[in-house]
C-alpha cells in the first residue's frame, strides 16, 4: 500500500477502475451481442434495400446505414444510460463500491466514461461494417467515419442527459425525461427559427432564447444530408461542435455529480 | 494516534414516512465509543437503527444531526475510509465478475497497484476459504461463499478497523463458525471488528465489548463482563441420595431421578440451608451452579416487550 497513488492520481486510478467495470458490465451481457446482432442486420437490410431503389446506391446505403447507426447506439445511450446508477442502487452494489474511499463525482465520472468506451466499440463496429457493405457495392468513403464522429459527440450528450437522469430518479422518469430532450434537441433550433419571429413580447422572446440554449442543440451534431451529398464540412463547424459538446457534456455531469453527492444510499 | 476506532456522537438519522408522509426517525442520538483492538458487537432488534447507523459509518447515508469519526478521521472525509473495511448486510455484488475479478476491482479502488493485488488476492481467497474458487463467476457462488467474499473484500486494504453488517445472518453452523474464527484471527491481528448482529449467541462468544440498540437509541454499552457481571439470578443444587417422599426446606424442584434432585433457589443463604439440611438427611450435594445474567437476558431487559 505504501505505493499506493495518492490525491489525483488516485482518483483517476479510481475512476479508471469504475469505468473498466462498466465496460466489462456491457461487454459480459447477453443484450450488447443481441443489440449488435440486430444491428449488423439492420445495415445489411438497408443494403439489400437500396437494391430495389432508383438512384445511387452508395448514397442509400449511406443514408440508411448511418441513420440505423445513429438510431441503435442512440437508443443504446438511452436506455442503458438511465439504468447506469439506478440499477447499482437497485441491486445494492453501490454498497460496496461507495464504502471505499471513493468520491461519488468518481462513481459518476467512472461510469460515464465506461458508458462511452461500450458505444464507441458499438459504433465502430457498425460503420465497419457499413464500410464494407459500401466496399462491396463500390462506394467506400471515409466520410462515414466522421459523421461517426459527429454521431458519437451526439451519444456523448444523450449518456450525459441519462446518467443525470440515472441519478435523480427512476428508469421510467429518466427514459421519458432523456426521450423528450433527444426529441427537442433535433428540434428545438427549428422551433426557435419559426416561433420566435412570432413572439413581440421582448421578455418571451428571451425567454424562448434562453430555453433554446438551455436544452440541447442536437442538430448541429446532425452531419447524415452533409456527408451523403459529399458536402465538405468547415473546421469551424467540426470545432463549434466538440466545444458545444464537450460543454454540455460538462454542465450535465457536474450537476449530476452535485444532485448524486446529496443523495442517502438508503 | 486516536485510542477510539470509532466515535459517535449525538448521531440522528430521520427518513420520509410512507408516501412521503411525516418523518421517521431511524436514529435518536446515538452515542458510542469503540476502542481499538476489540472485537464490539451492536446489537439490537430488528428496526433498532443498526443498518442505519453502519451505513453513516460507511459514509453511505448523511446524519442529520451529530457526528461520527473513524481512527479519529470523520465519516465524511474520504480519508476515514482508507483503513476501513465494510461489510453490508447481504452483500451484492456484479455476477458477472469472477470472485478474484472482483477482489481486484475493490482493491483498485483503494489504489493497490496490479503487483500488490496478484500477491494479495490469492492469500485472500485463502483466508476466507475460497482457495480454488477465485475463478469462478459470483453467479455461481452459494450464499456461504458471497459471505466470504463480502469479508475477502472488506479486509483487501488491510484495514484496521472492519466494520460488518450481520456478518453471520443466513448461514449455517458451520459458515457461523467459520466466520466467528475469523473475527477472533482479525483481533489477534491487532484490528478493530464492529459488527451488528441479532444472533446473541454468536455475540457472546466472541466480544469484548457489546452496544445494545432500541429504537434508534443505545440503551446499555459497556465490557460484556462487566455487564453481565451483575449479582447471581439462581443457583441449581444437584442432590444425591435424596429420601424420595422428602420436599427440600427451600427452593423448587427443577428435576427428579429416583433419589437425584435438581432444586433452585434463588437467595445465598437458602443456598447454605439445603446443603445443611442435605447433609444432616444422609443426602451428598453433587454440585452447585450459579447462574448469572446472560447477554440474552441483559438484551431482552432493554428492549420492548423483551420483558415478557
Amino acid at each position: 500500500m505504501s505505493n499506493a497513488p495518492k490525491g489525483l492520481s488516485l482518483g483517476w486510478a479510481q475512476t479508471r477502475a469504475l469505468a473498466a467495470n462498466t465496460f466489462r458490465e456491457s461487454v459480459r451481457s447477453r443484450v450488447f451481442y443481441i443489440l449488435m446482432a440486430f444491428a449488423a442486420a439492420m445495415l445489411v437490410f438497408s443494403a439489400v434495400m437500396s437494391l430495389l431503389t432508383i438512384g445511387s446506391r452508395a448514397k442509400i446505403i449511406i443514408d440508411l446505414g448511418l441513420t440505423v447507426t445513429s438510431f441503435i447506439t442512440v437508443m443504446t445511450a438511452i436506455f442503458v444510460g438511465i439504468g447506469l446508477i439506478y440499477t447499482e442502487i437497485e441491486k445494492k452494489t453501490i454498497y460496496n463500491v461507495l464504502s471505499k474511499p471513493l468520491g461519488r463525482a468518481h462513481f459518476i465520472l467512472g461510469r460515464y466514461i465506461g458508458m462511452m468506451a461500450v458505444l464507441a466499440v458499438n459504433l465502430l463496429a457498425m460503420l465497419v461494417l457499413l464500410g464494407l457493405l459500401l466496399a462491396l457495392f463500390k462506394g467506400f468513403t471515409f466520410k462515414i467515419f466522421i459523421a461517426g464522429g459527429f454521431i458519437y459527440l451526439e451519444l456523448a450528450i444523450l449518456t450525459a442527459i441519462a446518467l443525470f437522469f440515472s441519478s435523480v430518479t427512476s428508469p421510467v422518469v429518466s427514459a421519458i425525461c432523456t426521450m423528450a430532450f433527444y426529441i427537442v434537441g433535433h428540434t428545438s433550433s427549428a422551433l426557435l427559427e419559426s416561433l420566435a419571429p412570432r413572439i413581440t413580447d421582448p421578455v418571451g422572446k428571451a425567454a424562448a432564447v434562453w430555453l433554446f440554449h438551455l436544452l440541447p442543440d442536437l442538430n448541429i451534431l446532425n452531419v447524415t444530408n452533409i456527408i451523403s451529398y459529399d458536402i465538405p464540412i468547415a473546421h469551424g463547424f467540426t470545432a463549434r461542435a466538440i466545444i458545444y459538446t464537450i460543454a454540455y457534456v460538462a454542465l450535465l455531469l457536474t450537476a449530476a455529480c452535485m444532485a448524486f453527492s446529496r443523495r442517502d444510499l438508503v | 494516534m486516536n485510542a477510539l476506532a470509532i466515535e459517535v456522537t449525538g448521531l440522528e438519522k430521520t427518513f420520509k414516512g410512507h408516501l412521503s408522509i411525516g418523518r421517521i426517525h431511524a436514529l435518536r442520538g446515538v452515542d458510542l465509543k469503540v476502542p481499538r483492538g476489540v472485537i464490539y458487537g451492536f446489537l439490537g432488534p430488528n428496526g433498532a437503527g443498526k443498518t442505519t447507523t453502519l451505513k453513516v459509518l460507511a459514509g453511505l447515508l448523511k446524519p442529520d444531526k451529530g457526528g461520527a469519526r473513524l481512527l479519529g478521521e470523520s465519516v465524511s472525509e474520504r480519508k476515514a475510509r482508507e483503513k476501513m473495511g465494510f461489510l453490508p448486510e447481504t452483500p451484492y455484488f456484479y455476477d458477472y465478475l469472477t470472485g478474484a475479478e472482483l477482489l481486484r476491482f475493490f482493491g483498485k479502488l483503494h489504489g493497490m497497484q496490479p503487483k500488490a493485488l496478484s500477491e494479495k488476492v490469492p492469500s485472500l481467497l485463502k483466508t476466507v476459504g475460497l482457495e480454488g474458487k477465485g475463478d469462478l463467476p459470483l453467479r455461481k457462488y452459494s450464499k456461504g461463499m458471497l459471505q466470504r467474499v463480502g469479508l475477502a473484500q472488506a479486509l483487501i486494504n488491510e484495514p484496521e478497523l472492519v466494520i460488518l453488517d450481520e456478518p453471520m445472518s443466513g448461514l449455517d453452523p458451520i459458515g457461523r463458525r467459520e466466520i466467528r474464527d475469523l473475527i477472533l484471527s482479525l483481533r489477534a491481528e491487532g484490528k478493530t471488528v464492529f459488527f451488528s448482529s441479532h444472533i446473541l449467541a454468536d455475540a457472546e462468544m466472541i466480544c469484548d465489548e457489546v452496544a445494545i440498540l432500541s429504537q434508534g437509541r443505545v440503551v446499555s454499552q459497556g465490557s460484556l463482563e462487566k455487564l453481565l457481571s451483575g449479582e447471581v439470578k439462581f443457583w441449581d443444587i444437584s442432590l444425591s441420595n435424596w429420601a424420595a417422599a422428602e420436599k427440600p426446606p427451600v427452593g423448587e424442584i427443577v428435576a427428579r431421578h429416583e433419589s437425584q434432585l435438581l432444586v433452585r433457589v434463588e437467595k445465598e443463604d437458602e443456598v447454605q440451608a439445603l446443603i445443611d439440611a442435605a447433609r444432616a438427611s444422609g443426602a451428598g450435594v453433587l454440585s452447585v451452579t450459579p447462574h448469572k445474567a446472560s447477554l440474552e437476558d441483559l438484551f431482552l431487559s432493554h428492549v420492548p416487550g423483551g420483558a415478557r
